[in-house]
């Protein structure tokens, strides 16, 4: 039962994670495409900034990490 | 490395400005300044005369007149950059205008035979497929035959048109139909010429489409055209060879046009660089950035075809100037300097991360996808690309970018013992050199955070460095207080897991205090506030270094559920089976740890140390390489 729960709040904190990461990166990646059509001399800071919110689902990851290493025993 | 920059002031005679803007648009090493943004040289712009402006208007004229002619003409090559003279720039245009209708006459008629050889095909298989239901018109000279070709869809349309022929022609008429291919009913109708109007406009009214013969074949019979059209496809090829004979011969005869269009788009570039010169009541002056390293051989070309008349001082750059960017690096770090463009080029005087990413990039590719077999398909197939693009280039620099990281992905496969995941070990017993990424989880996670912290480090060191050199007090005070507290918190994690021993607590805690003074110090009056958001922030970006372990674990992962399925199914389809899910394991391999490898140098590594925002270094007449086809830019 134990180890039940501990996997789905390791489920839960990658899958939220990357569901923000996910709604972060949809709005950045067009917005992102709207300013490469405009100036293609963007993609590099695009693709920064597209990237960025992926630090979100990394986080959930390093929780979910934890939380089955620490406690999973 | 950034290549150093001097300022050049280069000043002589009016009568000498022509010649030194020839040779300083061939000798491609200055950039020009614009006097109205020269702080150094106060003077006013230099403003073109009336010969010049004439000149510019003759120059344009021609090059498009030369755009025109050579967009339609098959690729002419350069060979020269040499000058127009005003004398042969009438005699040329003369040459231009009149050449000109004979060429567009040729190119003309080479159009026409092309459209000729794609249309009689068309009409030619319409035809053949009503011959059969054409009858002998031998002895029919007073009738006039119009065939029909209808969707099988809408055959009812032929009763209808031929209950209105009964009513109209008094059935003086003949209709067959046929069907001639299965969704194509063809139709023919024989009647008297004198009731053509009337048949044609029924089939107006009705919407029937006729086969309708290009233009030259309407007045015979189909079994004459088709004959006609037959003998005139044979005979098109050699046709169309001959009009190429002639535009080719047209080309040779003027194998200059090419030249002389690079030639005036070289001499319109110099004389509007006129503007750009500041001028005394005698003299101009010319202000440009050189590479400090071609100072000397300026000064030298200059000298040899100008003589004394133009000279060269070397000026001095003020605070508020900032030299343009030149990047120069060794073979090796040279394709990653595409990567450094794509963000935005470093500022004049800052550090040059390309050596850095040669050094990072592909390890933390190879550390990412770890895998011996994915590494040298990676590896084998970037070597056979590397010739297949241009000498320069994203896509060149790409590959060769990509060799590097396949070859360290083979070598972390080693280390991680993969080898398309863990059909190595099942198949051969291959074990890992060090860790086993599936199983020592824990380990893997610390080591991704070991080497985001040293990265770290070396950013914030490189940045402690630069502010140094830019003899940024404040800067200086805020990396070295990040240093501290950084490797202080790194200090007292290690103290309170035990992988440190515990004596090192309080001087870690010491050490965390004094760094976040020096930092909140040097932050001025925002530092109370930005200080420990800094710290929380850069410890943000070690932890983001998990990416390592967690994007290596999902290649693992799916490699292994491939090995899974492959072994379930019978032994055939398992090979399919495993070959596709390894195949998209690799795309994913290549695509995700490239993009994962650049964000953390770009957002974290370089967020420590680099400056981006520099000009890069376009020396006048470096542009003169545009190609044949029009611009029409100017």
């Amino acid at each position: 039962m134990e180890i039940g729960l501990i996997a789905i709040g390791a489920g839960l904190a990658v899958g939220l994670g990357a569901i923000a990461t996910g709604f972060a990166q949809a709005r950045i990646g067009a917005a992102g495409i709207g300013a490469i059509a405009e100036n293609p001399e963007l993609t590099g800071r695009v693709i920064l900034l597209v990237a960025i919110p992926e630090t979100l689902v990394i986080l959930g990851f390093a929780v979910a990490a934890m939380l089955i290493i620490l406690l999973g025993g | 490395m950034l290549v150093p920059m001097s300022k050049v002031n280069i000043v002589g005679h009016r009568q000498s400005l022509d010649g030194t803007l020839t040779a300083l648009h061939r000798a491609k090493r200055v950039q020009v300044i614009d006097v109205t943004d020269d702080i150094g040289v106060r003077l006013p712009p230099l403003t073109i005369d009336e010969e010049h402006l004439r000149s510019i208007e003759d120059l344009r004229y021609l090059r498009a007149r030369l755009d025109a002619l050579l967009h339609l003409l098959p690729e002419m090559t350069t060979h020269t950059s040499e000058g127009i003279s005003d004398v042969d720039l009438e005699d040329l245009r003369a040459e231009v205008d009149a050449a000109a209708p004979e060429i567009e006459e040729l190119l003309g008629h080479l159009d026409d035979l092309k459209r000729e050889t794609e249309a009689l095909p068309r009409h030619l298989e319409s035809l053949r497929r009503l011959l059969p239901l054409l009858p002998d018109m031998t002895g029919l000279e007073s009738y006039e035959t119009t065939a029909l070709l209808v969707d099988a869809r809408h055959a009812t349309v032929l009763g209808e048109l031929n209950q209105h022929l009964t009513t109209e022609l008094e059935g003086n008429f003949e209709m067959v139909s046929d069907r001639v291919d299965p969704r194509t009913i063809g139709a023919v109708v024989i009647y008297p010429k004198h009731a053509s109007q009337a048949v044609h406009r029924r089939l107006g009214h009705e919407q029937v489409s006729r086969v309708r013969l290009p233009k030259q074949y309407e007045t015979m019979s189909f079994r004459q055209a088709l004959v006609a059209m037959e003998q005139r496809l044979a005979e098109l090829p050699a046709a169309i060879e001959k009009a190429e004979d002639a535009v080719t011969d047209f080309v040779r005869a003027h194998p200059h046009w090419a030249d002389a269009r690079h030639a005036a788009v070289a001499r319109l570039e110099q004389l509007g660089a006129i503007r750009s010169l500041g001028a005394t009541p005698h003299t101009f002056v010319l202000s440009g950035w050189v590479p400090t390293e071609n100072l000397g051989v300026l000064r030298t070309e200059l000298e040899q075809s100008l003589g004394p008349a133009v000279l060269v001082y070397e000026a001095e750059i003020e605070a508020e100037e900032e030299p343009p960017v030149l990047l120069r690096n060794r073979a090796p770090a040279r394709p990653f300097e595409s990567f450094v463009k794509l963000l935005q080029i470093p500022r004049y005087g800052t550090l040059d991360p390309a050596m850095l990413l040669l050094i990072f990039l592909p390890l933390f590719f190879g550390m990412m996808l770890g895998d011996v077999v994915y590494g040298a398909i990676v590896l084998v197939v970037a070597w056979l690309l590397r010739r297949r693009f241009g000498p320069t280039g994203f896509a060149h620099d790409l590959v060769r970018v990509l060799v590097l990281s396949g070859a360290w992905a083979t070598v972390w496969g080693v280390i991680y013992g993969e080898y398309l995941g863990d059909l190595g070990r099942r198949l051969f017993g291959l074990t890992p050199l060090w860790i086993d990424r599936e199983q020592a989880i824990e380990p893997l996670l610390l080591f991704a955070l070991a080497v985001g912290a040293v990265h770290i480090t070396l950013g914030l060191l490189l940045g402690v460095w630069q502010a140094y050199q830019a003899k940024d007090r404040r800067r200086v005070g805020e990396r070295i207080g990040m240093l501290i507290a950084l490797i202080a918190l790194f200090a007292i994690v290690g103290s309170a897991t035990g992988m440190l021993p515990e004596a090192t607590m309080n001087p870690a805690i010491a050490a965390a205090i004094v760094g976040l003074v020096l930092l909140i110090a040097a932050g001025g009056a925002m530092g109370l506030l930005m200080g420990p958001l800094e710290v929380m922030g850069t410890i943000g970006n070690v932890l983001s270094y998990l990416r390592i372990a967690a994007i290596g674990l999902a290649s693992v992962y799916l490699a292994r559920v491939a090995n899974e399925l492959g072994a379930a199914a019978p032994l055939w389809l398992g090979i399919i089976v495993a070959a596709l899910f390894h195949a998209l394991n690799l795309v994913l391999g290549v695509f995700s740890p490239t993009i994962q490898a650049l964000r953390l140098h770009y957002v974290e590594f370089f967020g420590k140390f680099y400056e981006s925002g520099g000009k890069a270094f376009r020396p006048f007449g470096a542009d003169d390489t545009d190609s044949l086809r029009p611009t029409y830019q100017q």
